[in-house]
Formats: structure tokens, C-alpha cells, sequence
């Protein structure tokens, strides 16, 4: 999968807390759900991660 | 035409003659120009000046007698006058002089007035128009500068520029400012720089003077020449109030010198400070997004859906617990532990009446572990 902007992450995100939530998806539904989700918190990170490193390297350079 | 050939040349008597006769048939003519070289000697009647032109680089040696010189009131050096001249061969030494009987001071009144009438008509062909002035370059690599050898007016902008951009650069040619050179000067230092695809703007100036010092500055040609121009020109020509047309004719009027050199170049100082600023508020600005990211998804990584993923299953197992404990109560099993038998027909059927079954019929007798399979030996009751 080619890496997710971070606004696209944060969106899928949030959607699938929310569906996660709803209690409607079957418990198959809820893993796979629960997978992506992990997944896209992930990349969130990854990415607030990154622009902070960048902030603090130009800080210190 | 005077017959001669390297065989028979003619004498110089007969040429001089000749170049005089031409001379005459010019006639008297009125002329209009810049007096200069005045020469009033002592003991000879006769004054002798040169009549310049006042945009073109050129000039005539004339003369007059004293008393028609006194006649024109007090003369002085650059004065505008009209004269009416005879050409005069000197066949003595081949010297052409205007001699001239009259002459009239073009008044600084007149002089006012053709100014006017002239700026009218450049201003009614459009020279003048605001959508002719060019845009002065933010930061130009190099800064032409027209102004008189010397002057306080380089000395204003070569400094000012310079404190603001230290590292800009100039062309500067050092010309006439004032006098009938002027304007020839002016112009071909104007055309130079323009010419020169590195300068990115032209600073044209000189310090205050008379009137008649700054007329140059309002000269047809070189107004014509400075809205032909196709890099930007910036005026500072005197003080506030003069108005010479090549002010109205230039990109931008700077009041002074000084004025000028702010114009053209940035300041260094202030640039920096601005760049200092945009990046400052750049950094609080992404630093700020950044922390409130940070925040959304540590909120959104603390719901029990992501924090406790096992609650799912666990909510699931608690379900499936209860229906396991509503299943083993229904279960036939508890009875049968109890010591109740089923008996079932061979086929399987549930015996629940005697009749159902016959003496030899084959039955399976289940009990809380495992089945017995029985023959009937007789039947009673049932119905």
C-alpha cells in the first residue's frame, strides 16, 4: 500500500473508530477493523513524528 | 564649377573667393541658441561668443559690435537668446563667423511659456500617461546613475544606496548637468546605460539650480529619448518645486537624491527582519498544528476500541458463556442423571406409548452414559 497522506490516515481513522464503536460490524468485521485501525494510528504517528524530528533538527542546526 | 586638376590647381585666392560667395548666398537668418565664451576686450569694438545648440553638440563662433551687444541688456553666459546673423568669410585667415545686428534675450517668461506649451503636447501624445511607467525592479543587479562629475547628488545616492544594500552595484556616468552640453550628454550616457542589459534601473540627477540650469532636464529629445527607454528611469532633479518635464516623463520622481536611492534598492536590514518574522510565525504555526495532532490521536488511541482490544472478544465470550449456561439447562442430560431412561424404536422413533412397539421389537434404551439395546417380551397397557 503506498503510504497514506496524513490527513487521509487521520480520516480513515477516525471512521473506523467509529464504526468500531457502533458495535454493528460482526466480530470477523471488528478484527479486521480493529487491524487497520492500529495500522492508521500508526502512520498518523509516523508522520507527526517525522515533522517534529524536522522541527527540532532545524532548531538545533 | 572652377575648372583644375592636379596639373593646373587652383590658387588659393580662388577658393577662398569661392567658399565666400557661397557663404553669401545664405543671407541673413534668425537664430536661436545658448550664448557662451563671451569675449569683450578692451580697445576692440568688435565682442565675439559662441552660439550654441541646445540639444545637439554644436556650435557657431559669433560676433557683434559692442554697442549692439549693450543693446540686449545685461548678457550672461548661457543665456538664451535669437540673433539675426549674416555669415562672414574672412578670406584673410578661411574663418567663418555669424555677424549679427540684432539681438533679442529669450525671457525667462518666454522660456516658461514654450515649457508649458510643450509639455501639453507631449502630454496630449501620451508620453506622460501612467500606463507607459514601468515598475522598478525589487532588488536590480545594477543601478545606472546620470549626474554632474563630483556632485553631492552621486555622493547622496552612492551612500544611501549603499547603506540600505550594501552590496549594490553602479554604473555612473559622470556628465554635464547644466549647459548647452547638457543635454548631447545627458542623452548619450542615457543611451549607454539603457543599452547595458545589466543595468535595471537609471537614476537621472543633479542638485538644485536656476531655471535656466535645469532647462536641459525639459529638452524635447531627451524627454522623447527617456520615454523611449526600456529600462526604468527614476528622476531627482533639483528640488520639490522644479518640475522639469523629464520628471513627468520617468517612471518614478524621486523628491531627492537621497529619495532616489531609497527607491531603487531594498533595505537589507528590513528584508531580514521581515524574513526573520514570516519564519518565526511559519514555526509557531506547524509547531501548534503539530501538537494538536498529537494530541486528536493520543485521544483516539485512549478508546477502549484501540487501548483494550480485547474487551471485544471478552463481551463475546461473556455472550457466548450465558448461552452455553441456557443450553446445558435445557439439555436432556440433567434428567438422565437423574436415572430416567429414553427408550427409543429401532428406527429412532421416541417410545412414549406401550402400543408403539410389539413382543420381539428391537428398542434402544438410552441412559445418562451410553445405550442398551433391548428385545420386547410383551406389551400391556398403552391408549
Amino acid at each position: 500500500m503506498e503510504k497514506l497522506s496524513y490527513e487521509a490516515a487521520r480520516q480513515a481513522l477516525a471512521e473506523v473508530i467509529e464504526e468500531l464503536e457502533s458495535g454493528q460490524a460482526t466480530l470477523e468485521q471488528s478484527m479486521a477493523l480493529w487491524a487497520k485501525g492500529e495500522e492508521l494510528a500508526a502512520i498518523c504517528q509516523e508522520w507527526l513524528d517525522g515533522a517534529t524530528k524536522v522541527l527540532k533538527g532545524e532548531a538545533d542546526a | 564649377m572652377l575648372e583644375n586638376s592636379a596639373d593646373k590647381p587652383l590658387p588659393v585666392r580662388v577658393i577662398s573667393e569661392a567658399i565666400g560667395d557661397y557663404i553669401d548666398r545664405l543671407g541673413a537668418v534668425w537664430i536661436e541658441g545658448e550664448l557662451s565664451e563671451i569675449k569683450v576686450r578692451p580697445g576692440s569694438s568688435m565682442v565675439y561668443m559662441r552660439l550654441r545648440d541646445t540639444s545637439a553638440d554644436m556650435s557657431l563662433s559669433i560676433m557683434c559690435h559692442q554697442s549692439i551687444y549693450k543693446s540686449a541688456g545685461e548678457l550672461a553666459e548661457n543665456a538664451r537668446v535669437i540673433i539675426n546673423a549674416k555669415a562672414s568669410w574672412y578670406s584673410k585667415n578661411g574663418s567663418l563667423s555669424m555677424n549679427f545686428k540684432e539681438i533679442r534675450q529669450v525671457g525667462v517668461g518666454e522660456l516658461l511659456a514654450r515649457l508649458e506649451a510643450l509639455k501639453n503636447s507631449l502630454a496630449a501624445e501620451g508620453l506622460f500617461a501612467s500606463n507607459r511607467k514601468k515598475a522598478l525592479p525589487f532588488l536590480p543587479r545594477v543601478v545606472g546613475v546620470i549626474c554632474g562629475r563630483n556632485s553631492d547628488a552621486e555622493k547622496d545616492v552612492v551612500e544611501n544606496a549603499k547603506r540600505r544594500w550594501p552590496s549594490v552595484q553602479f554604473a555612473i556616468r559622470e556628465v554635464a548637468v547644466q549647459g548647452a552640453a547638457a543635454v548631447v550628454e545627458v542623452s548619450q550616457a542615457l543611451r549607454e546605460l539603457d543599452a547595458d542589459p545589466e543595468v535595471d534601473v537609471i537614476i537621472i540627477t543633479r542638485g538644485g539650480g536656476s531655471f535656466e540650469d535645469l532647462l536641459p532636464f525639459s529638452d524635447e529629445s531627451l524627454v522623447r529619448l527617456a520615454s523611449e527607454c526600456t529600462t526604468p528611469i527614476v528622476s531627482a532633479i533639483g528640488h520639490e518645486k522644479d518640475s522639469p518635464l523629464l520628471d513627468l516623463v520617468a517612471d518614478f520622481r524621486a523628491s531627492t537624491p537621497t529619495d532616489a536611492a531609497k527607491r531603487v534598492v531594498p533595505d537589507v536590514n528590513e528584508e531580514l527582519a521581515k524574513i526573520t518574522q514570516q519564519r518565526e510565525r511559519a514555526r509557531r504555526t506547524i509547531t501548534h498544528k503539530i501538537e494538536q495532532e498529537l494530541s486528536w490521536l493520543g485521544q483516539i488511541r485512549s478508546r477502549p476500541v484501540l487501548r483494550d482490544p480485547l474487551s471485544m472478544i471478552r463481551s463475546r465470550q461473556d455472550d457466548l458463556d450465558s448461552l452455553l449456561s441456557h443450553l446445558t439447562a435445557l439439555s436432556p442430560q440433567g434428567v438422565l442423571d437423574r436415572g430416567y431412561a429414553v427408550v427409543l424404536t429401532g428406527d429412532g422413533t421416541l417410545v412414549t406409548q406401550a402400543n408403539q412397539v410389539n413382543a420381539g421389537s428391537q428398542l434402544a434404551i438410552r441412559v445418562a452414559k451410553g445405550t442398551i439395546a433391548a428385545t420386547v417380551n410383551g406389551v400391556a397397557g398403552g391408549e
